[in-house]
This record gives structure tokens, sequence and C-alpha cells, in this order.
């Protein structure tokens, strides 16, 4: 009972002007990220972190995931219309929806990737309301030792993930966690690795790290290589819109893509660009037109783009309960999160229950908002995905400097994005792992606390880490963490064969737009 | 797989790391050493399990550069210059503040870019729009006036 006035409270806050005109503002912003290939989901939501600082906590994540669904939607528009997926999670879009835009059916596509990705979203809030209060009550039994090894969890989980290496995401994340000691002892309050800079004392703005790592970082990457024109969007003259019997078709189709996608957003270190994959699988594994995809399959549209949006909810429900973000956009949202004085866990659905479930209320609306944005404004965002990287290197990089001058108004805050910037350049180019690092940079007070504090209670004894079933049921995830990327890179890679196998030109090309 | 020369740089730069850290750490107190020690060994050991790995591969199956790899279809005089001129961003932002820099920066670099002029002065005039409404007035950001600025001013 009390959930559900928690549940219609968070709706009644979420429906204020403010918000709703942050809603429609994030999810624009989220769709014309998404639609510029060279432009990530993670990075979109890095650079707004900054403007979300003066806003209310449920506001500011309520921008941020809107940007997040606009993000993942938004890199469909040029999957479809120039066979260049905007973000990886639209990968497996680009296969059935480029061939319908061929045959001048671009329209239809268009409609199909918008309408399944509201369902996709809007299904996944269902889990996002569900699961979230449950999993939060569990880990009131957390104590320190406990809080330690669901930190070192979240850091394998996230290690792992996208780099070639396993060893050289630990590393990252090692690293990282190294990074995170700069500062005052929390405990003590000794000055550790400050290089004789007060500014230090508080430890390195996350916020800035982020900016440099994901949003600066990837302007040096677009810079060293030559600037290419984009191919034209296909001016497309047909209705936006699905007949009644289309509709019919796609429903088991969204139906299963959305358990798909939601179970891959639930599981920490999978994301989007596995779901998409495995949900159009599945979408040609069931249909009973498979003879039309590689042709044009609207269930292959429907089936990709509803997994893809799908994980959004999904994906929030390790990162608001355990601060586990399964991916990087997670883990940017996370920073906003801690940023904002909250942590994740089960505060967020006591203390601060009315912000969570407004925020929750908000995703559900975004999704209406993505809907109707992305059905009026496709033309619109076609046009600007061809924007040039020559205007896209200066624009970015003076977002990166006055968002990160704005959260302290302090230039030193810009030498430090700067910095990270230049050391997420070489990471990339050299295969490290600069989510790890972003999530070390979180997580690694919140570890340091729970060892440090362990250990005081048990008076150094080492063995308080292994103490309780807890403890050894984190311990066995932390192993498995790092033997997940082995998995999910097979199962990454089995899906992606299976879905272009017999068009075998897209496996090339995809992976290679991917990698971008 | 081949063993990569450009990782030799990676493990050299995660072992400088290490030994700057521990060479600071050992001057904390006693007390506050713990932590970091424990930071600086997970470094150094996956540090140390990846030249292992790097070994067995070199052994294996041989060694291989890796800068071609790394630096493929690089453009060193347009990536370098890109660099200089955020540099230079900084260092203009602090004197002759933010308006002006980011205008002097936006120019130059999308002149250096190839962006033709009309798009570059609507380029420049959207930013400098954004910024204006979206931080200085939403936000009520005070962005840097530049030292310079100020001293004209007084």
């Amino acid at each position: 009972m009390e959930t559900l006035s928690l549940m219609g409270a968070g709706f009644l806050n979420a429906l204020t002007p403010i918000n709703l005109l942050m809603m429609a503002g994030g999810v624009a912003m989220g769709i014309v990220i998404g639609c510029m290939p060279g432009l990530s989901a993670a990075m979109g939501v890095a650079l707004m972190l900054p403007m979300t600082f003066t806003m209310k906590p449920e506001t500011g994540l309520i921008v941020l995931g809107a940007i997040y669904c606009g993000a993942i939607f938004g890199g469909s528009i040029s999957a479809i219309l120039i066979h260049t997926p905007g973000t990886p999670a639209s990968a497996a879009t680009a296969i059935e929806g480029y061939q319908m835009t061929l045959r001048g059916q671009a329209g239809k596509a268009l409609f199909t990737a918008c309408y399944a990705s509201f369902w996709g979203g809007l299904l996944s809030c269902i889990s996002l309301y569900f699961f979230s209060p449950l999993l939060a009550k569990l880990t009131l039994k957390f104590m320190s030792a406990e809080y330690f090894w669901l930190s070192i969890f979240g850091l394998t989980i996230i290690a792992g993930v996208a780099g070639k290496s396993i060893v050289k995401g630990l590393i990252s994340g090692a690293f990282g966690l190294l990074i995170s000691t700069i500062g005052l002892d929390p405990i003590t309050g000794v000055k550790r690795f400050m290089f004789g800079q007060a500014y230090f004392a508080e430890g390195i703005n996350t916020t800035c790290a982020l900016i440099g790592l994901f949003s600066m970082s990837q302007v040096f990457i677009l810079a060293e290589k030559a600037i290419k024109e984009r191919a034209k969007a296909t001016k497309f003259s047909d209705k936006m819109s699905l007949t009644r019997e289309e509709r019919r078709i796609i429903r088991p189709t969204i139906f299963r893509s959305w358990i798909i996608g939601n179970l891959i957003g639930i599981l920490p270190g999978a994301g989007a660009s596995i779901a998409c994959f495995l949900g159009y699988n599945t979408s040609r594994q069931f249909s009973r037109h498979r003879e039309q995809f590689g042709q044009g399959s609207i269930e292959g549209v429907a089936g990709s783009e509803a997994a893809n949006n799908a994980v959004t909810g999904g994906s929030l429900i390790p990162t608001l309960t355990l601060g586990i973000p399964g991916e990087s956009v997670t883990a940017v949202l996370m920073g906003g999160l801690v940023i904002q004085g909250l942590t994740p866990g089960p505060e967020l659905f006591g203390k601060y229950a009315p912000m969570t479930y407004t925020f929750f209320a908000g995703f559900v609306l975004v999704q209406f908002f993505m809907l109707g944005i992305g059905l009026i404004g496709c033309r619109g965002f076609a046009q600007i995905s061809r924007l040039s990287d020559a205007i896209l290197i200066p624009c970015v990089t003076v977002l990166c400097f006055v968002g990160s001058y704005a959260i302290h108004k302090n230039i030193l805050d810009i030498v430090v994005m700067l910095v990270f910037g230049i050391l997420g350049y070489l990471m990339r180019k050299l295969d490290l792992n600069t989510a790890a690092v972003v999530l070390a940079l979180i997580l690694g007070p919140i570890g340091e606390k729970g060892l440090r504090n362990a250990l005081r209670t048990s008076r150094g004894s080492i063995s308080v880490l292994f103490s309780s079933p807890v403890c050894w049921v984190l311990i066995c995830l932390c192993i498995l963490g790092i033997l997940s990327p082995l998995f999910m890179a097979r199962l990454e890679k089995k899906s992606m064969e299976d879905a272009v196998s017999g068009t075998a030109e897209d496996v090339g090309k995809l992976t290679e737009e991917d990698n971008v | 797989m081949k063993m990569k020369k450009t990782d030799i740089g990676v493990v050299a730069f995660m072992y400088i790391v290490c030994a700057y850290f521990y060479s600071e750490t050992v001057k904390l107190k006693e007390s506050s050493q713990t932590y970091p020690k424990f930071t600086i060994i997970l470094l150094f050991g996956l540090t140390t399990l990846y030249l292992v790995q790097m070994i067995v591969s070199a052994r294996k199956h041989g060694i291989e550069s890796g800068v071609q790899e790394v630096f493929k279809d690089f453009l060193p005089l347009q990536f370098f210059v890109c660099l200089a001129a955020t540099i230079l961003y900084l260092v203009c932002i602090y004197f002759f503040g933010f308006y002006i820099s980011t205008v002097l920066f936006m120019v130059f670099l999308l002149l250096f870019l190839k962006v033709p002029l009309p798009y570059t002065a609507i380029t420049v005039v959207a930013i400098i729009a954004l910024i204006y409404f979206a931080f200085s007035r939403f936000l009520g950001v005070r962005l840097p006036a530049g030292i310079l600025m100020k001293a004209l001013g007084r």
C-alpha cells in the first residue's frame, strides 16, 4: 500500500512543468547524441552531468535518464537511414532497417524502431518498479566487509567489459582504485598523494574525470582521423506508420525482446549491444515470415530496438540497489547519483523513496516523450546525423570545458578534465578500460571505508572479510565477474554471427562501425 | 595472439605509478598505509600477471610492433594541432576569459578543419548562445572573466 502511494506521489511530482520540460529536452538531446555516429550515450550523459548539479536530484536524474533512453533510440535513426549505427546498441537494427530504406520503407522502419523502443523501455519500467525495492532490502544485511566485497564485485564486473583482455580491464580498475586514494584519508585525515595542492583534499573530482575519460578522449579520437563526409541520409516520403496487422505481428516480438533486454540489463557486464543482437536473433527464430529477414523485416527492427531499450530500465536495477552499474552509461549515471550526495542501496528506497519514485515515474514518462519526439522529429534528426566531425570536435571540447568548470567554478577542474581526457585517449588506444577507472573512482572510497571499518572492528584480523555467508556469496560473484567477460564475448560473437549469417557483407561493416 | 611492443609501455607506466605511490605511501602514518598498500599490491600483481602473459605470448606466437594497429590512419598534424589548440584554449581562458577564448578557439579550429566560413560563423554563434543561455542564465554559472580582462576593467 505504501509503495502504491509512493508510486502515485512519484507521478504527481514528475508531472511538474519543469520536470516535463527537462524530459523533453533530455530526450531530444539524447536522440541527437545517439544519431550521430562517433558520439556515445555514455559520452552524452557525462557531458550533460554538470548541468544537473543545480537541479533537484530527481530532476537531474530524470534528465540523465532521458538522455540515456533518447541516445539508445537515436542510434537507430542513422542505422536505418545511412546504414551506420549511431551507437553499438543499434548495430542489429541496421541490418533490416537499411534494407527497408532501400525498399522505400524508411518511414515504416523508423516508426517500427520508435514504437518498439517505446514499448521496450516502458515495459522495462515494470521490472524497475518491482525488483529494485526487493534487491535494495537485501543490502540491509550488508556490513562493512560485505560493502568491501560489493565494491570489488562491481569492479570485476565492469573491468572485463569492452576490452580485449580481462587482465587489462582489471589493471584499469586497480589503477582507478589507486587514483581514488588521492586526497585526505577518510578516517585519519592524513594528506595522501596530493602533490602539495590543497585542491586535491577532497580527492579527484569524479565528474571532471568522467567528462575527461568519456567525452574529451572521444574528441581526441575524432581528431586523429581524417574528417570524412558522412553519407546523405535518405529522404523518405512513405508514411510513418504501421497497419493494425503489422502491429499485431510485432507484438510478440516486442514482448520477447523486452524479457531478453531486461534480463541482459539486470545482468551486470552485459549491455544494449548484446541485447540488440539477441533480440534480433530471437525475433528471427520465432518469426512466421523468416523469408523477410535480410530483405527488410519489421520484426527484425522491432526485435532489436525493443531489446536495446528494455536494457535501460533493467540496467538501473543493480545500479540503484547495489551500486553496481553494468555498463559505462549507468556508471556515469551512478556518478551523477553519488555527486548529488546519494548512495545507492536501501536508503534510496527508505529515506529518499519520494525522490527515487519520482525518478522512476519520470523514467516512465520519458518513454512517452521518446515516442512523440522520435516520431515528430525523425526527419530533422536524420539530417543532424550528418553533422561533420570537424564541427563536433571544437563544439564538444567547449562543452567539456564549460561543463567541468561549472561544477566548482575552478579552472583547475578543467586541467583535471584535460589530463583525464589525454589519459582516456591513451587508455582507449592501448585497450585499457576507461569505464573501469570511472567505476573505481566511485567505488574506491566505498570499498576503502568498508575494508578499514571491517579491519578496525576485528582489530586488524583479515578473517573478518570471510566471516559471513554473504561475504562468500560476494567472493563467488567476484570470481564469476572476472570470468563473465569470456562468456559475454562468446555470447555477443555468436549472436552477431547468427544475426548476420547470410549477409556476410554486413558483418564486416557493422563490426567496423562498432569499434568506432 | 602475438605480443605487442606497445604493451611494454603499458606495463612500464603501471610499474612507475606503483613505484611512485609506494614511495609516497611509506611516508604516511602507519594507520594510513593499509589501503593504499592494498591497491598498490593489487595493481602491481595484475601488471605482473599481464607481463607474464606477454612473455608467454612472445614465446608462443612471437612479437609484433602494435604501433601500426594503435595508430592506424593517424594524422599527426591534425591531431597535434587540435591538442595544442585545446591546451592553448585553457591558457587563453585564464588570461582573456571564457567567451573571447571560446570564439578564438572555435574559429581557429573550425577553419583549420576546413569548415566553410558561413558554417563556422553559425557554429560559433550557436555554441556561444547555448552556453550563455544554458550556463550563464539558466544555471547561473559565472564563467571566467580572465585576469587581463579583469585588470582592464579596473
